[in-house]
């Protein structure tokens, strides 16, 4: 046969690596333009998804910065002395799940509703007495909210609990709702990529069937013909993968700086981690996408007769 | 090296291009198949190279059966044949180096054996000062031997050869069916098809087949050692 044997299959490769970067080069020059309007479309559709799993994330962080401030306040009887009220709220500190116990009293009550109301706080003068009364501020944690209710409906000397649990309640189905927008979008984005990529390969595919052809007949393997395909594949979701990035990392640093500027009472999650961490995931995504479009563009021409 | 027993090729559309063939080639033989066009020349060698399967009968190539439900063993056959096609089928847009390199990039040869036997290739051809033309801005005659230079560059056991002296004028014909005979000093099998009988009736060794409509009949000519 006349050829040399034992050279293995791993330098085959590593000598033919050059050959495989430069066949996809040629393959992105033949068809460049179409190329590059994919390589934005591809760019568009991650800057999208990153979006939405932005936004997932922050209203996440936001949700868990208002649960750990959870409150409720607990509304004793009239006419319960000091040392039954500091008792009361002793046994309150007791309850699983339960962290600051404060007494606000009644001209505390006033003044807070005084500023909550602001301009229109005059309208209190129109009672002859302070309306409100002394009341125990409560800080939970919103996941033990149902148990500590439920221990402090059975306590003697209480007349009335308020709770946020329905605002609590409201976003939390906020974040479901973001969560299962998230899913969504991130399978949108993940089979229109597919779909971009699987035809971008096979469109080269197409254009190259002369030299795929020859490439059969003199017995390459699939492996030889393909990994040329599957590098265009992946170097086009990288790039778009880049563009997408670079866009988010130019949204944040406006976002940041508008939010901080209109609302600066609404607590974000730091710039910094959350622009590496949606980078990472654009590009890891890229990557795994662009490989999996590859394959299936291949597999769709099964290139073995 | 090829056993055919009784094999017949009859394509979709109802044309019989091979009937109930005969045919043994031995390992290191040279067999020059002749006929008119359409004859059945090109179907039997796309039969011997896989492209084709026979529709009757069995055929074996270098003890590899050569049915459908064998297409991915068949496609590894091919790394042991240098194939000559009628229309080159060379790269475009590559060298004559790059196109005979290419050819040899997925076989058991390291990267000095490849550029050492494409230089070796090129200069049996007489091609040597063209090895870096693209081949697209190559003669048709000059095509046609870069196409051989592959084919022998690989170290095949078996050369197939469609045509090599279509469209070339009589010494460079002569010259090519020189180059590939010559392989028969390395026990290459060399299966050359061509309409122009002219050229190999004085031939005194190989084994001659003639095709007409898919009948073949053959006579081997064998030189007597003194």
């Amino acid at each position: 046969m006349g050829k040399t044997g034992g050279y293995g299959n791993m330098k085959k490769v590593a000598y033919n690596l050059g050959y495989f970067f430069r066949e996809a080069r040629t393959l992105f020059k033949i068809d460049f333009f179409p190329n590059i309007f994919s390589i934005i479309s591809i760019g568009l559709i991650f800057f999208i998804l990153a979006l939405v799993i932005s936004g997932w994330g922050i209203s996440n962080y936001i949700i868990g910065i208002v649960e750990k401030e959870a409150e409720i306040n607990v509304y004793f009887n009239d006419g319960l002395q000091d040392g039954e009220i500091n008792r009361l709220m002793e046994d309150i500190k007791r309850i699983d799940g339960v962290g600051k116990v404060i007494l606000v009293r009644q001209d505390e009550a006033y003044n807070r509703m005084a500023e909550i109301l602001g301009k229109e706080a005059s309208i209190l003068e129109l009672f002859d007495d302070n309306p409100f009364t002394s009341f125990i501020e409560v800080q939970i944690q919103i996941e033990e909210a149902d148990s500590i209710l439920d221990r402090l409906e059975r306590m003697e000397d209480i007349d009335y609990i308020r709770d946020n649990k329905k605002v609590i309640d409201r976003l939390q189905d906020i974040v479901i709702i973001l969560k299962v927008l998230g899913v969504l979008a991130v399978i949108a984005v993940g089979v229109s990529t597919l779909i971009v990529v699987s035809h971008i390969i096979r469109q080269g595919i197409y254009n190259n069937r002369e030299q795929i052809n020859t490439l059969e007949l003199l017995g390459a393997p699939e492996f030889f013909i393909g990994f040329p395909f599957l590098l265009e594949g992946l170097f086009l979701t990288l790039v778009g993968g880049i563009l997408a990035s670079l866009l988010l990392i130019l949204i944040f640093k406006i976002g940041y700086g508008q939010m901080e500027i209109a609302l600066p009472f609404i607590p974000l999650p730091p710039s910094e981690s959350l622009t590496i961490n949606m980078v990472f995931l654009i590009l890891a995504m890229s990557g795994i996408l662009g490989i999996v479009g590859s394959l299936f563009g291949l597999a769709k021409h099964n290139i073995n007769h | 090296m090829i056993e055919a027993k009784n094999i017949s090729l009859v394509y979709g559309d109802g044309t019989k291009a091979l009937k109930e063939v005969n045919l043994h080639i031995k390992r290191g033989e040279i067999a020059y198949i002749t006929g008119p066009s359409g004859s059945g020349k090109t179907s039997l060698l796309k039969l011997i190279m896989g492209m084709e399967y026979p529709t009757e009968g069995s055929l074996k190539v270098m003890g590899q059966s050569m049915v459908k439900e064998q297409a991915s063993n068949i496609r590894k056959l091919r790394r042991n044949m240098g194939p000559v096609f009628q229309e080159f089928k060379l790269i475009k847009g590559r060298t004559a180096l790059e196109n005979i390199v290419l050819g040899m990039r997925f076989l058991n040869f390291n990267p000095k054996e490849m550029e050492a036997n494409a230089n070796k290739a090129l200069e049996k051809v007489g091609l040597s000062h063209k090895r870096n033309s693209l081949v697209e801005k190559l003669s048709w005659g000059e095509s046609q031997r870069i196409a051989i230079a592959r084919a022998i560059a690989r170290k095949p056991s078996l050369v197939l050869a469609d045509e090599p002296t279509g469209n070339l004028d009589i010494d460079n014909a002569l010259n090519i069916l020189d180059i590939l005979t010559s392989l028969k000093d390395e026990e290459t099998t060399v299966i050359i098809t061509t309409h122009a009988t002219h050229l190999i009736r004085d031939r005194e060794e190989g084994l001659f087949i003639r095709i007409e409509e898919g009948d073949l009949q053959w006579e081997r000519r064998e030189v007597m050692a003194i």
